[in-house]
């Protein structure tokens, strides 16, 4: 990680490696359930089974790069609770950093799905008046969730200030 | 006076019987009300239509026998009559059950046929006043009365009240708003039926017509999508097929025509005006004039007229169309926080993120000198990005740029439509640094200022990595330094408001000081450290460098090892009574032994109409200061000393038997019951807080309703609670055996005879309001501890004492939002933090 996207003065805080099992799981189910609902209508409808066989072709190539790139978008996600600020980095691609004064939060929510729950992972997002602003975590064991919940919402009053 | 049947109405009026009528007189708005709503959405449905029929006509081509013209109209007829029918019974009955009040003591309106739902607004909550007069409302001469409060709050709408009641109750709530005395029946000046504007108005800018129309004509959003549709008419013809084109071009001419009503029709007139009114309908002289902000005036067909709350907004955007700049005009948008949330933006009838449609160089610098004063934009140096952005910016790259001064961040990009955008620093929201691939092999990336939603979008882009991480970096420490200096200016103006006499809180409240107040230590004083001071303190052989520490109500300096001088901040009468119980409570507990160095005032005296007090100084070193820097392990030692030391507090002997209040201004009083006593406590902060409680928690009865009947099932004897028992009033020694708490001072007008475990839920619950990290777990191993020492019916007692506190400290809303806050958690928690992770 080059010097953009560095912490500053401290490391990053990762994510679960179990994130990267949830990833997985989903890349391998949705792509192919997504893309065989249209082809299969198309091949009963029409007959022309060609046209199935290219959706599914796509369907696999998103699936390879989707998976070949799982490892390191895991790795890209990162964050630092700072005195007033919390930092948080990902992406592979298209790469960011959003550094949210405590003060500025409005609201953090830890959101975990069923499929969250089932690897053991909770996402916390912070809102605040902006919504650019998108600070959102994904793939923390809910203690740790709760945790930072739990330590954001305190460090958020204790520096709160008006709009 | 019962605590079982506490309704909500009980929390303002003990005395009253529940369910008592009210007597107060309520109106309905103007009887045509229904009429003039239906008639708006028949012009909504017929509008509509003439899109649909349009967008129709251009996918079938012209052919009239696709259309079946007769069916159609006859059909569309029926579904149109009964929609208006419908609508006007729907404006009906919501007119019908429709009631305001507004009148000296408070603005209510109640609406609702089955679910009633009373609103009430404080006076000094209302953000802005806006009137919005619809054409066919202002045919009748009648309008809309439209009140906004803060940012999350929805707005109250009194369709439609005649134009001159309408004016008449701006006028007055401007007046209330903004902290002035008035009467609904005041003089006030008339507004134009054409512009609503008044005589005492001051027209700042006003955008003349044509400037309006020959802006409009040039503007890059008007010129691109008619070159277009010309272009496309020219082309067409010249080979004979615009028939075809009619599909394409029909949606591009209901475009067009939408954007002349927003921008010319809606911006017609446009006015900003100064606000300026003295105390009786500004006939009074010119001294005791009183701006009440920015107004804007706008329209042809609907007029309105909005308020710009200047404090609320967050950023301006500046553009130029390319063929504005030989005319040397600009526009100006503003970030409003709230007002964005209506999603039909700049909509005719709406509030509008437009500060100024059309304007000149001077203007510009007019209007925006007055929502961002002293920013001198001009005086912000600019720096350009790398030559390599025009591999990716080909178009502008030229014109990208940003810059920033002790105030705020601009950024500016593009010359189609030269935009600036400026975000002071102390509104800025979050920073963020993106890359994309293409930017990373050219080591380029774009800095994001975040702000509140609305047009205003600093972004910038395209700069050397370096310099972006540098901007980055930097811009949080300005917008630290400026939230500290927002901050620090907010708690010096409260103090200020504090110290007038008779601005202070009444009843049982007196001289309640939270918590959190304490902690801020002398930083936002009171009194300024004036000469007078500085000599009173070096009378005593002290000086300012030895302050102690301070509260709401006092400041504590060191005279010497054993003794403090405690200098009281407001001359008040019942300061000296409060001093006096607190003497003569002292003194009863000379010679008492429960392990804990206890306070002793030596001498009361006033000096220069100042009162204070010599004290025995604490030994030990201030608990709430201390926990700041210690380690895991000795703050846990000291809080477990802490615990047993709230626990001692119970031995203390009382100066009155029974359940009773000991100090402030009810004191000494006795009660018949511990649900009395109370009930008494609450009475004075729930008083002035009610309407905002009931505001913020729809439920609040009913956690009412439990929380007295919670407390009437204590079965409990009455022992001395020190009511506030919170680290700030503890002293810990460092002894040998690890840190220990050695004292427990200040106590105050909430030490009560009471029940004992009050004390134990207060050590546990305040520590929480504690400014260090880990305060929040600190509590929460604080209530595990106490579980394991007393037992689990200790957790429920501290249940129960949260929601107590939450209520006792809820008047804070206006002078610590963050306490405020804490108590709204502790009133919806069901199941505390510190119980379920037991």
């Amino acid at each position: 990680m080059d010097e953009l996207f560095a912490p500053p003065a401290y490391e990053w805080q990762r994510i679960s490696p179990a994130y990267r099992s949830l990833r997985r799981l989903t890349t391998l189910v949705f792509p192919p359930l997504l893309f065989s609902v249209p082809a299969v209508a198309v091949g009963v409808l029409t007959g022309l089974w060609w046209i199935s066989a290219v959706l599914w072709g796509i369907a696999a190539v998103v699936m390879i790069i989707r998976l070949v790139l799982i490892n390191r978008s895991w790795r890209s996600w990162g964050y630092v609770e700072r005195e007033d600020d919390l930092y948080i980095t990902h992406g592979v691609l298209f790469r960011s950093l959003v550094a949210v004064p405590y003060g500025r939060m409005q609201l953090v929510e830890v959101e975990s799905g069923p499929l969250e729950r089932a690897f053991g992972l909770a996402t916390v997002s912070l809102k605040t008046a902006s919504p650019e602003t998108g600070a959102t975590i994904p793939g923390l064991p809910p203690a740790e969730a709760a945790r930072l919940r739990d330590r954001l919402t305190a460090l958020g009053e204790a520096q709160a200030s008006g709009l | 006076m019962s605590q079982t049947a506490g309704r909500s109405q009980d929390v303002e009026q003990p005395e009253v019987v529940p369910g008592a009528p009210e007597v107060k007189k309520t109106e309905r708005p103007h009887p045509l009300t229904p009429f003039i709503r239906s008639w708006i959405v028949f012009v909504a449905i017929l509008i509509a239509l003439v899109r649909e029929v349009l967008n129709d006509v251009g996918r079938q081509g012209l052919d009239p026998a696709h259309l079946g013209l007769a069916t159609l109209t006859s059909g569309v007829a029926a579904i149109a009559g009964a929609a208006v029918l419908i609508a006007g019974i729907a404006g009906f009955v919501s007119w019908y059950f429709t009631r305001f009040v507004i009148d000296e003591e408070e603005l209510r309106v109640e609406t609702g046929v089955i679910f009633k739902t009373s609103k009430k607004m404080s006076f000094e909550r209302l953000q802005s006043v806006d009137i919005i007069q619809p054409l066919a409302a202002r045919i009748f001469g009648l309008a809309e009365l439209r009140l906004e409060a803060g940012a999350t709050d929805a707005s109250i709408k009194l369709r439609y009240l005649r134009r001159d009641r309408a004016a008449r109750l701006r006028e007055y709530l401007l007046a209330r708003a903004h902290g002035q005395v008035a009467r609904v029946d005041d003089a006030y000046l008339p507004a134009s039926a054409l512009t609503d504007l008044t005589a005492a108005d001051r027209p700042l800018v006003r955008v003349t017509p044509q400037r309006l129309v020959g802006g409009f004509l040039l503007s890059t959003e008007w010129l691109v999508p008619a070159c277009i549709a010309v272009v496309i008419l020219i082309t067409t013809a010249a080979l004979g097929v615009v028939a075809f084109a009619v599909g394409g071009l029909l949606p591009l001419l209901v475009g067009l025509a939408s954007l002349v009503s927003r921008r010319l029709i809606g911006m017609f007139n446009f006015t900003v005006t100064e606000s300026i009114r003295g105390g009786a309908g500004g006939s009074s002289p010119p001294e005791s004039t009183q701006s009440r902000g920015l107004r804007i005036t706008r329209g042809l067909t609907n007029l309105v007229s909005q308020s710009v709350p200047v404090s609320r907004i967050q950023g301006v955007r500046i553009c130029q169309p390319l063929l504005w700049r030989p005319l040397g005009w600009y526009r100006v948008d503003v970030d409003i926080v709230g007002y964005s949330r209506t999603s039909s933006e700049n909509n005719e009838s709406h509030a509008t993120s437009v500060l100024l449609p059309v304007a000149d160089e001077s203007e510009v610098e007019l209007a925006v000198g007055r929502v961002l004063p002293e920013f001198d934009l001009d005086g912000i140096e600019l720096h350009r990005v790398p030559a390599r952005a025009r591999w990716l910016r080909w178009y502008d790259f030229w014109t990208l740029r940003y810059g920033w001064n002790e105030h705020a961040i601009m950024t500016e990009h593009g010359w189609l439509n030269h935009t600036r955008d400026v975000v002071p620093h102390a509104k800025t929201q979050s920073v963020r640094i993106v890359q994309g691939p293409l930017q990373r092999a050219l080591r380029l990336a774009g800095v994001h200022i975040d702000t509140a939603k609305g047009p205003v979008n600093a972004v910038a882009r395209h700069l050397d990595t370096r310099a972006a991480r540098e901007l980055a970096m930097t811009q949080l420490d300005r917008a630290r330094a400026a939230r500290i200096a927002d901050r620090s200016r907010l708690a010096a103006f409260q103090a200020n408001v504090g110290g007038l006499p008779g601005a202070d809180t009444a009843g049982g409240s007196e001289g309640v000081v939270p918590p959190g107040a304490d902690a801020a230590g002398g930083s936002g004083g009171v009194v300024p450290p004036g000469a007078d001071t500085a000599r009173l303190l070096a009378d005593f052989g002290t000086d300012r460098d030895r302050l102690l520490g301070g509260g709401g109500e006092s400041e504590v300096f060191a005279i010497d090892d054993v003794r403090v001088l405690r200098l009281y901040r407001r001359p008040h009468s019942d300061t000296d009574q409060t001093v006096n119980q607190l003497r003569s409570l002292y003194d009863g507990w000379a010679g008492v032994d429960i392990g804990l160095e206890l306070p002793r005032i030596l001498e009361v005296d006033r000096r220069d109409g100042r009162l204070f007090t010599i004290d025995w100084r604490f030994s030990g070193l201030g608990l709430s200061n201390w926990l700041r820097n210690a380690d895991a392990a000795e703050r846990r030692t000291a809080l477990t000393s802490f615990l047993d030391a709230t626990e001692r507090l119970r031995k203390l002997p009382s100066p009155m038997a029974g359940f009773a209040r000991l100090v402030g201004q009810e004191a000494p009083r006795q009660f018949g019951s511990f649900g009395e006593l109370m009930h008494n406590m609450l009475a004075g902060p729930t008083r002035e807080s009610r309407v905002r409680l009931e505001h913020d928690l729809p439920n609040v009865a009913q956690i009412w309703d439990r929380l007295h009947a919670d407390l009437a099932e204590r079965q409990v004897s009455p022992a001395l609670v020190h009511g506030d028992a919170c680290p700030s009033n503890a002293y810990v020694s460092l002894l040998p055996g690890g840190p220990t708490i050695t004292g427990v001072g200040d106590f105050s007008p909430h030490t009560v005879n009471g029940d004992p475990v009050m004390d134990v839920a207060g050590a546990v619950i305040f520590l929480e309001l504690e400014p260090y990290v880990d305060a929040a777990a600190d509590s929460a191993w604080l209530c595990g501890l106490a579980t394991e020492r007393w037992g689990a019916d200790i957790s429920h007692w501290i249940a129960v004492y949260r929601r107590f506190y939450g209520f006792y400290f809820s008047n804070a809303y206006d002078f610590d939002p963050g306490l405020y806050a804490w108590c709204l958690r502790q009133l919806t928690s069901e199941n505390p933090p510190g119980i379920s992770r037991r």
